[in-house]
């Protein structure tokens, strides 16, 4: 009976064509607008590092000295001094890994024969440690991250993206290679794959929508190669610009930390570890104020930074709201269609139609063009995005941004559906309640 | 058949009520061929929408088929209307966006027949009334007796064992009309109770019997011999014993 009813509906769609295509076109244009607003929400909120985000903890301390809060809110500060890092990094055995990392830059130089000729150019840095690569669920391409041992020395090993990879060795395996970095050299031991993660989950302050950096490098390296931080710092005192004059000792906030942690109850245990850490700091001087630390998962982090922005969460939803607008305005269409074939529908009863055939028989068609909308919006709102990319792609990212992926593509079809359904159920119904007896005597 | 007691039908419009019909009391047999006749407005219309379960009625009773129709639900109705009433309107009541074959083919669909019984059953009533190379036509394609003859075969199709017919020639010349009584007499020779109402007295004196309805009662009641028919053609249900 349904390939019955959607023959008919195609029917009905051919025979009225100009008050289906201003149906198709109402829902066309509330799916395009809806499904515009939540793929843009849904890429920016959607979980960077699914499976994974909820072990991914960040790693806050409050070790603001200032007699006022860090914040208004009351928040620690979001990142951690030199100073506190070197103490909590791999002081306890709780997190199955932990990390430290900070952005920078250094000049590369080619030095690779065919390299020779090349101008010495500028690449982005992440000062990180070993377990920084397992954490985040780097995809390697050749090689892999250096160990634990390498960020102790610290040995003179790095990792690059695969961009920087096809640019110096034209893609092949560098593994094994040399890249030179301001005036150091340093052994490639991994090539990443092209990783390009919507949200850079590993490093949520400032843009967290830019590409993960070209190089990593253990993190001690910046000491001797005298790297400053390009991210953020702060500090509750007033201290030399130059981070390294008073490094061990300084009270800059500028490092971040994440650990992973695999139960509830390490969650409890390490924010514990935390807080007695916190209160040896009291011991020193340090730590003034009440104890406020936090470890805060992906997600939480996200939503506490507003990484993605409220108004991208409003407009999907006045979006939504939009479409089912859109659909109640069609009932009057959907409504003066049916009721015009009444006569039609008398037939029917008298034939032997029930009142639930004739209720199907005109959702379905009510879905069917609600169908042939959804597809006109979903490639109307592929238009969109694609403006939506243009004006405003974040910084550092090439490929297009907002892209529908294939949830969106059902989802859109999903939106299209219900408008289909808001709008047909009545008209639906009234049309299948219609007293037949009534209409067969004037057709 | 067909029993009404008693049948009561009350149209209200407003403060305004309307007894369409009033303590209607009617039998019909199987293989019965019954004309109704009378003015308009007298309530025959009402009286076939009652009997084809398209309306209901306040008072009384009325047993289609042996089954007290009263307390049916909708879907009880429409399963009865599909199987066991075939309905024959003046103005042929077809569907106007299918062609032949899918209009005969509207009352298989509701009942659930498997494509190849379907195909069957519609070959086989088009056959019957000779619109076998129309099965492709729009019913704007065909002449009023034409199309009348698709909705007999709409019927036929079916194989109900009542057929409401009203005022199925009342769109059609002489010559028309004469056919479709014709085909409907040799459908109600093969065995199908037949209901028509119509104004036309000589169609009305063909039938077996021959009622009279005014201001919604029953006024008259005659019984008379049957009218000699000028052919037979099977029915689908003889066919296929």
């Amino acid at each position: 009976m349904l390939l019955y009813n959607l023959r008919l509906a195609w029917k009905s769609v051919l025979r009225h064509p100009a008050l289906s295509g201003l149906i198709v076109a109402g829902i066309a244009l509330g799916v395009a607008v809806s499904t515009s607003f939540v793929t843009i929400w849904h890429v920016l909120a959607a979980d960077p590092v699914p499976g994974k985000s909820g072990r991914l903890f960040f790693v806050r301390v409050d070790a603001w000295g200032a007699p006022e809060p860090y914040d208004e809110a009351g928040n620690p500060p979001p990142q951690l001094t030199y100073q506190d890092m070197r103490r909590l990094l791999g002081a306890s055995d709780i997190p199955v890994r932990q990390t430290a990392s900070f952005p920078s830059i250094a000049y590369v130089r080619p030095q690779e024969r065919g390299q020779a000729g090349r101008r010495p150019f500028q690449a982005t840095l992440r000062m990180t440690t070993a377990d920084f690569f397992p954490m985040f669920e780097a995809p390697f391409r050749y090689g892999s991250g250096w160990d634990r041992t390498a960020d102790a020395k610290p040995e003179a090993v790095a990792v690059i993206g695969s961009d920087l990879n096809d640019r110096l060795f034209g893609g092949k395996d560098s593994v094994g290679s040399t890249l030179r970095l301001n005036d150091r050299d340093f052994k490639i031991v991994g090539v990443l794959e092209d990783w390009r993660p919507k949200v850079r989950y590993y490093d949520l302050l400032g843009n967290a929508y830019q590409e993960p950096e070209e190089i990593f490098l253990p993190l001690e390296h910046f000491r001797a190669m005298g790297l400053e931080p390009t991210g953020s710092r702060n500090s509750w005192r007033v201290e030399p610009w130059g981070l390294m004059e008073t490094l061990d000792s300084s009270e800059m906030i500028w490092l971040q930390m994440w650990v992973e942690l695999e139960s509830a109850s390490d969650v409890r245990a390490y924010h514990a570890f935390l807080d007695d850490y916190a209160r040896d700091q009291k011991k020193l001087g340090r730590f003034p104020k009440p104890l406020n630390n936090r470890l805060s998962a992906v997600g939480e982090l996200m939503e506490e930074w507003q990484v993605v922005p409220r108004q991208a969460k409003a407009l999907a939803a006045i979006s939504a709201l939009f479409l089912v607008i859109a659909a109640l305005n069609l009932i009057g269409l959907f409504l003066g269609k049916f009721l015009a074939r009444s006569s039609v529908v008398g037939v029917r009863r008298a034939l032997g139609a029930s009142r639930g055939a004739i209720f199907a028989q005109h959702l379905v068609e009510c879905e069917v063009v609600a169908l042939i909308g959804g597809v006109l919006g979903l490639l109307v709102s592929m238009g969109v995005l694609a403006l939506v990319n243009r004006m405003y792609q974040p910084a550092g990212v090439e490929e297009a941004f907002f892209q529908l992926d294939a949830s969106m593509m059902l989802a859109a079809l999903g939106f299209a559906l219900l408008a289909g359904g808001i709008a047909g159920v009545y008209p639906s119904w009234r049309i299948c309640a219609i007293a037949p007896a009534h209409h067969l005597k004037n057709q | 058949m067909l029993e009404m007691h008693n049948v009561t039908k009350i149209y209200r419009t407003g403060l305004v009520e309307t007894r369409a019909l009033r303590d209607f009391t009617l039998t019909v047999d199987s293989g019965e061929f019954v004309t109704i006749t009378g003015p308009s407005g007298s309530g025959k219309t009402t009286f076939l929408n009652v009997a084809g379960l398209l309306d209901g009625f306040e008072q009384g009773t009325y047993k289609l088929d042996g089954v007290d129709v009263s307390r049916l639900t909708d879907r009880q109705m429409s399963r009865i209307r599909n199987e066991k009433i075939g309905f024959i309107f003046q103005s042929f009541n077809l569907i106007p966006d299918l062609d032949v074959a899918d209009n005969v083919d509207v009352p298989l669909r509701y009942r659930g027949l498997s494509a190849k019984d379907r195909k069957e059953r519609i070959e086989r009533a088009l056959g019957l009334v000779g619109l076998t190379s129309r099965a492709r036509h729009l019913p704007s394609q065909l002449s009023g007796g034409q199309q009348q003859r698709v909705a007999i075969a709409r019927v036929l199709a079916g194989d109900p064992k009542l057929i409401l017919a009203d005022e199925p020639t009342g769109n059609l010349d002489s010559g028309m009309a004469r056919e479709i009584m014709e085909l409907l007499e040799q459908i109600n020779e093969a065995g199908t109770s037949i209901i028509m109402v119509t104004h036309n007295p000589e169609h009305a004196a063909r039938a077996h019997r021959q009622l009279h309805i005014a201001d919604g009662r029953m006024v008259d009641m005659e019984r008379i011999a049957p009218m000699p028919l000028n052919r037979v053609i099977a029915h689908p249900s003889a066919a296929r014993a």
